[in-house]
């Protein structure tokens, strides 16, 4: 059988993918693209982690599939309110509140 | 598998009532919406009282400790139902006034006081993690309530985002340590890591994430770049429901955790905890001294607030939790009776900077009092409640031997002086540029002389309330 090692490498290669995702990119959409990248990384781990154990970790995988698929309902809703006031969805230019 | 539900009789009191709040906004016309706060405000009260009646002295748990029932969940599930009466107390003027839609915002509201509620009871870690997204998923969306104010657009996208970047390190964080630990439960993790020789990369790869996730959540440095947009783009009932819940229930998730759970490698994360609790105090109060506008004021001293209660968290023992706890419903009153006062300024004058305080105390001397009374006890001056609370939490901190901490905690409490300070120059000494009275409603009063009281009489008489925190940290330990 494949090592977990090398199952939580895949994860945390992938989670730092997202994260440069969400640090680098400037639309939000994109943001919330990365985050749902990370919160798949996490699924994998949470997986691969639960084939070894035999334990509960694929039950809190399909918590975390809900609660994305929630989440981003969530974000797009918002984004699209920002877009129709503001017309833009680049985190750059929403700069009313600073500092 | 026999599971007492009763034991769980008021989240479904609370969870029933959102959907009571809910169905009745769909059937209401719109000059008769005034009766659901009424609603939500006594269906709150009844579950506290069930709650109260109920689950004194019981010390259970349900499947098996995944849901702890005990006395350290009965007081912050106390805690909650009445910081979310005193929420919707304050929204009910500023909901009749500027926002749409008052049903969907007390039954979102009510939805976040059960996640608060299963956060505080949670006895594992994925547990802790659905109650989190509630409350959050609540929180972002009464941050956006005011649809068309760009503020408010502005300050919840920023809020999602980083929240949900937050969660899923969180997340990250847990599935680390399931995948090394082999169960997420609290005790379970605890005799894993005292049985475990030596911690692994993967395993404190995964505990600094969960430290970094949830310092998200309640606004630590440098964690906290989310918190002044937020609540200053946040309707204000919302932004005094962000400062004080969702920190509350974080930091109650945030003990239960690492007093159960993390406690065999104190030594490994005190160090870390003592050097965010210095950042978080330093910055939060140096950078509030520069601030202009008054939510964005309370946001950065509320910052500095979770360094004082890191600095406990980093102090945490037997005797040490129960400063934490005080420092809680102390920072809760203190903050609710403050943003109060706010809303009812802005209610009137639509200002919320602080060069718009100027003359309130004239034109509204009762408020001027509460909000003058409220930074006074936030600053931590003697016979207010903020000065007990500090007195112990320092105390604490100082007892387990972090001298130097509880000395940079003290010059940052001197330093938030000065910005608290300069408010009540505003209300007391600067003259108005309009001098007409600013009407208060009845209700709003009657809350604020609630909230002073509470404010004075804990700070002079606060036996009752340590007598319940003993209760409380009994039974964490």
């Amino acid at each position: 059988m494949v090592p977990l090692l090398y199952y939580q490498l895949l994860s945390a290669a992938l989670f730092g993918i997202g994260l440069y995702g969400v640090l680098a990119r400037r639309s939000a959409v994109l943001i919330v693209l990365s985050i749902e990248l990370m919160l798949n990384a996490v699924n994998i781990n949470l997986i691969a982690a639960a084939s070894y154990l035999n334990g509960i970790g694929r039950v809190i995988a399909i918590f975390v599939i809900t609660v994305a698929a929630a989440e981003v309902g969530l974000a797009f809703a918002i984004i699209l309110r920002m877009y129709r006031n503001r017309g833009t969805v680049n985190v750059d230019e929403i700069n009313l509140l600073k500092w | 598998m026999n599971n007492n539900f009763l034991l769980l009789l008021p989240e479904f009191i609370v969870t029933g009532l959102a959907f009571v709040v809910l169905g009745l906004d769909l059937f209401l016309p719109e000059r008769r919406k005034w009766v659901l706060p009424i609603v939500a405000v006594v269906g709150l009260v009844v579950a506290l009282v069930v709650s109260l009646r109920y689950l004194w002295g019981v010390s259970d748990s349900l499947y098996d400790g995944v849901i702890r029932v005990d006395g350290y969940a009965l007081f912050f599930k106390a805690f909650f139902i009445a910081l979310g009466g005193v929420v919707v107390l304050v929204s009910v003027d500023f909901v009749r006034r500027n926002l749409e839609h008052p049903g969907e915002y007390y039954g979102i509201l009510l939805f976040t006081v059960v996640a608060m509620m299963l956060l505080a009871a949670s006895g594992e870690l994925l547990t802790a993690y659905i109650s989190l997204e509630l409350l959050s998923f609540g929180l972002y969306v009464l941050v956006a309530y005011d649809r068309y104010n760009a503020k408010s657009n502005e300050g919840a996208t920023k809020y999602i985002l980083l929240g949900a970047f937050s969660s899923a390190l969180l997340l990250f964080g847990i599935s680390q340590v399931y995948g090394l630990l082999g169960t997420t439960r609290f005790d379970e993790i605890s005799s894993a890591l005292s049985s475990a020789d030596a911690l692994s990369p993967g395993l404190i790869l995964g505990i600094a994430l969960i430290i970094a996730g949830l310092g998200f959540k309640v606004a630590a440095v440098p964690f906290h770049m989310w918190a002044p947009d937020a609540y200053e783009g946040a309707p204000i009932p919302i932004t005094a429901h962000l400062a004080v819940g969702s920190k509350a229930a974080a930091f109650a998730l945030v003990l239960r955790l690492f007093a159960e759970a993390f406690m065999p490698i104190v030594e490994q994360w005190q160090i870390l905890l003592i050097g965010l609790a210095v950042i978080t105090m330093l910055l939060g109060n140096l950078v509030a001294l520069a601030q202009r506008n008054l939510k964005r004021l309370l946001a950065y001293s509320s910052v500095g607030q979770v360094g004082y209660l890191l600095m406990g968290v980093a102090a945490l023992a037997a005797t040490g939790s129960g400063g934490i706890m005080l420092h809680l419903v102390a920072y809760a009153v203190t903050n609710m009776a403050a943003f109060l006062c706010l809303a009812a300024i802005y209610n009137i004058t639509g200002r919320d900077d602080i060069a718009g305080m100027a003359g309130v105390a004239r034109r509204a001397p009762l408020v001027g009092l509460v909000f003058a009374v409220s930074l006074f006890s936030l600053a931590g001056l003697p016979i207010f409640v903020g000065f007990t609370s500090k007195f112990y939490l320092f105390n604490a901190a100082a007892a387990q031997g972090l001298l130097w901490v509880a000395g940079i905690a003290i010059f940052s409490s001197l330093i938030s002086l000065y910005y608290y300070l300069q408010v009540v120059r505003q209300l007391y000494i600067e003259p108005a540029e309009d001098a007409a009275p600013i009407p208060v409603p009845r209700l709003t009063l009657g809350v604020l002389g609630a909230l002073f009281a509470g404010m004075v009489g804990l700070g002079v008489y606060p036996a009752p309330l340590m007598e319940a925190v003993q209760y409380a940290s009994d039974a964490l330990f």
